[in-house]
């Protein structure tokens, strides 16, 4: 990493050239009908301090959302919470949330003298980049979601997922906001010698109440925290408690008021992550957070890419559920709130080991209508161990699409299609949504 | 006749990432479509053994959830290496197998004893093996996914459980797991036994020699054999593909 260059002024002539040259490029990839990161990657190139330069003018700084699952969905519920106070944000378009793919967002919304108009900056950060990312865009708050068993051909390890979450963390240069509920996460005070009494940043935690996570079928799924004798949470008070849930809702506590907020998509996962984009709109907005602003931002929000929309599919409509992970599939299940008239479960390379659909209580589902994408065998293979009944096998997406509009309307007149991320993607496009996620 | 076995499958919460509830799932199925009755006996820190088992099985974990039951293995040592002196099978996948081994090498340098009970060593290396993976055994082509960084080093006299036809295996001597009479450790993962319906018959049939009763798979195996059968073929049509990784 350069050493940021721009420290003093904080934007001028010296970035137009490399700023109009990004553009330039980006304008090019667009063309060609794909985004792209290399515009980006071209202007920090030739004006290293420029992303720190760009975010370095926002008043409330920049807020990295990390964690195994949710960060889409909590950056996009904290943004809205924070536009609800008359804030003006700058976010990343969920899935670009690789540095080269945020350097090219800031690049696209920025003038060519490298100023943005935002008060402050909601960054999504894929967690192995996030603490690389830090030392080029320093965070003021780092909000991490949970610790979830994900991608282990890629992380190896889960609790090296969670050190590259908790050092990240440790850069914020104000608040560190966390869930209590997360065995690895909830200790991060430990980290600090006075266990956080007096030094910055300052550590604030969001949660559920004990009975509602009892009375989830599967929890919330958060990985053991093996290395520490105390496998489980550590308890500590929390800022903002999520404390009933309902089909349309939840009820969350906020430093001493009760917020009601409709969620965007289902679940217990979805109520918790509101919790945690409140308790971090309330650490960051101190006094001005309100609590009416809140609910009437979360009143109005639409769900995040492909996180439980509804799409028009002839006369019916698909209801997407996507998971990339045991964790975010097993969550998505338990939000069902009964089995599914018409379901399609798919599963592509994109996810390369699916062995751990073997821990998934596939008990939500009744049956299975059509079982696609290049894992389809394996996951009849899975559900036929349970005895769910599977009423067609149709590896090609297309084919298993038909499949499914052959079938008569539902009673609901929604047919669930729960897919990963990249099945989410081809299947969008399928059925006539072609804008791709980072282009929104 | 109702005949009843039982399995003991160690730590499945701990040593358990990978699928491998999926293990005992695929001879549960099997077992009991062949009209036995099926006894899991899921072992967790602080429990007893039973004494008669027919079949021991664990699985895969990260090396904190190793260290976390460590202590718990240990004490069982000498129950373990009963069943062993009484030739019950184990069936033993990725680190839940290094801990059965002679000892497990770690990147620091440092070393973790294993019971002893199969003939191997582990060393973990930086080179990380993520794919599908083939191997032919003598009971037939067994196909998986193996994810792991490790080289397993079979002692001079013990045989492997198979010749690897793709991925990277015990990353020694192109030979995938270890085969000590009616024991099988391994590294390929999916999990393996629903996905091989013939190495799971091929347990069952140890199980059956030592109990002393007939096992022929069960008719009402077709769907498991033919989405399996199925499920194979894509696994070995796509073996050379390479996953990319951060």
């Amino acid at each position: 990493m350069s050493k940021p260059t721009g420290r003093g002024k904080p934007s001028g002539l010296k970035y137009f050239v490399p700023v109009v040259l990004g553009k330039t490029v980006r304008a090019f990839a667009k063309l060609r009908g794909g985004g792209s990161a290399f515009p980006g990657y071209v202007t920090t190139k030739l004006a290293p301090g420029f992303l720190e330069d760009v975010t370095g003018q926002f008043e409330y700084g920049i807020v990295y959302v990390l964690g195994s699952n949710g960060k889409s969905t909590t950056t996009h519920m904290l943004t809205e919470v924070l536009r609800g106070h008359g804030l003006r944000v700058f976010t990343n378009p969920s899935g670009a949330n690789l540095p080269q793919g945020i350097a090219s967002s800031i690049l696209a919304e920025s003038s060519v003298l490298g100023r943005l108009d935002a008060d402050i900056g909601v960054l999504e950060v894929d967690e192995a980049f996030a603490l690389e990312f830090a030392a080029t865009v320093p965070p003021s708050t780092v909000l991490v979601l949970n610790t979830q068993v994900d991608q282990l051909y890629r992380f190896y390890e889960t609790e090296r997922v969670a050190d590259m979450m908790l050092d990240t963390a440790q850069q914020a240069r104000q608040h560190i906001v966390t869930n209590r509920e997360d065995p690895y996460l909830s200790k991060i005070a430990r980290r600090y010698p006075d266990g956080d009494a007096t030094t910055a940043p300052d550590i604030s935690y969001f949660g559920a109440s004990a009975e509602l996570i009892a009375g989830a079928p599967h929890g919330l799924f958060n990985a053991k925290d093996y290395r520490d004798a105390a496998i489980e949470p550590e308890h500590h008070d929390a800022l903002a408690e999520l404390v009933a849930t309902d089909r349309a809702g939840a009820t969350i506590d906020v430093a001493g008021a009760t917020i009601d907020v409709t969620l965007p998509a289902k679940g217990l996962h979805y109520a918790i992550d509101a919790a945690a984009a409140l308790a971090t709109a309330a650490v960051i907005l101190g006094d001005r957070f309100d609590a009416a602003s809140s609910a009437a931002a979360f009143a109005a929000m639409k769900p995040a890419y492909g996180r439980g929309e509804l799409l028009d599919f002839g006369n019916e409509q698909v209801e997407f559920v996507m998971f990339k992970n045991a964790a975010s599939l097993q969550l998505n299940l338990d939000a069902l709130p009964e089995p599914p008239e018409q379901v399609l479960l798919a599963i592509d390379e994109g996810t390369p080991d699916i062995s751990w659909i073997y821990d998934i209580d596939f008990a939500a589902l009744d049956h299975v209508d059509v079982v696609t994408g290049a894992k389809a065998w394996q996951i009849a293979l899975r559900l036929e161990h349970e005895g769910i009944a599977i009423g067609a096998v149709e590896p090609d997406l297309k084919k298993a699409i038909e499949l499914m509009r052959a079938l008569p309307k539902p009673s609901t007149g929604l047919k669930t299609w729960i897919v990963n991320y990249e099945i989410m993607m081809l299947a969008r496009k399928q059925i006539g949504f072609l804008e791709l996620e980072n282009q929104r | 006749m109702n005949t009843t076995v039982t399995i003991v499958q160690l730590y499945p919460d701990e040593l358990g990432v990978a699928g491998d509830r999926g293990n005992v799932m695929a001879l549960r199925a099997r077992l009991e479509h062949a009209g036995l009755t099926v006894s899991v006996v899921e072992h967790h820190i602080g429990n007893e053994l039973p004494t008669d088992v027919d079949l021991v099985v664990v699985g895969n974990g990260p090396l904190s959830a190793m260290r976390n039951v460590y202590d718990d293995l240990v004490s069982l040592g000498d129950r373990l290496r009963a069943y062993r002196a009484a030739d019950v099978p184990v069936f033993a996948y990725g680190s839940g197998a290094e801990l059965l081994g002679r000892s497990i090498t770690l990147l620091d340098g440092s070393t973790l004893d294993g019971l002893g009970i199969l003939p191997f060593r582990a060393t973990r290396i930086p080179e990380r093996s993520v794919g599908y993976v083939i191997v032919d055994t003598p009971f037939g082509q067994v196909v998986g996914f193996e994810d792991n960084a490790s080289r397993w080093s079979l002692d001079s006299k013990a045989k492997p459980l198979g010749i690897l036809e793709a991925g990277t295996g015990n990353s020694e001597g192109a030979v995938e797991g270890v085969l000590d009479g009616t024991s099988i450790g391994t590294q390929v993962g999916g999990p393996v036994l629903p996905l091989n319906p013939l190495l799971t018959d091929a347990i069952i049939a140890s199980i059956a020699a030592r109990r002393g009763f007939d096992y022929a798979p069960a008719q009402t195996n077709a769907d498991l054999d033919r989405f399996a059968a199925r499920a194979r073929e894509v696994i070995a049509a796509n073996a050379k593909h390479v996953f990319s990784r951060i």
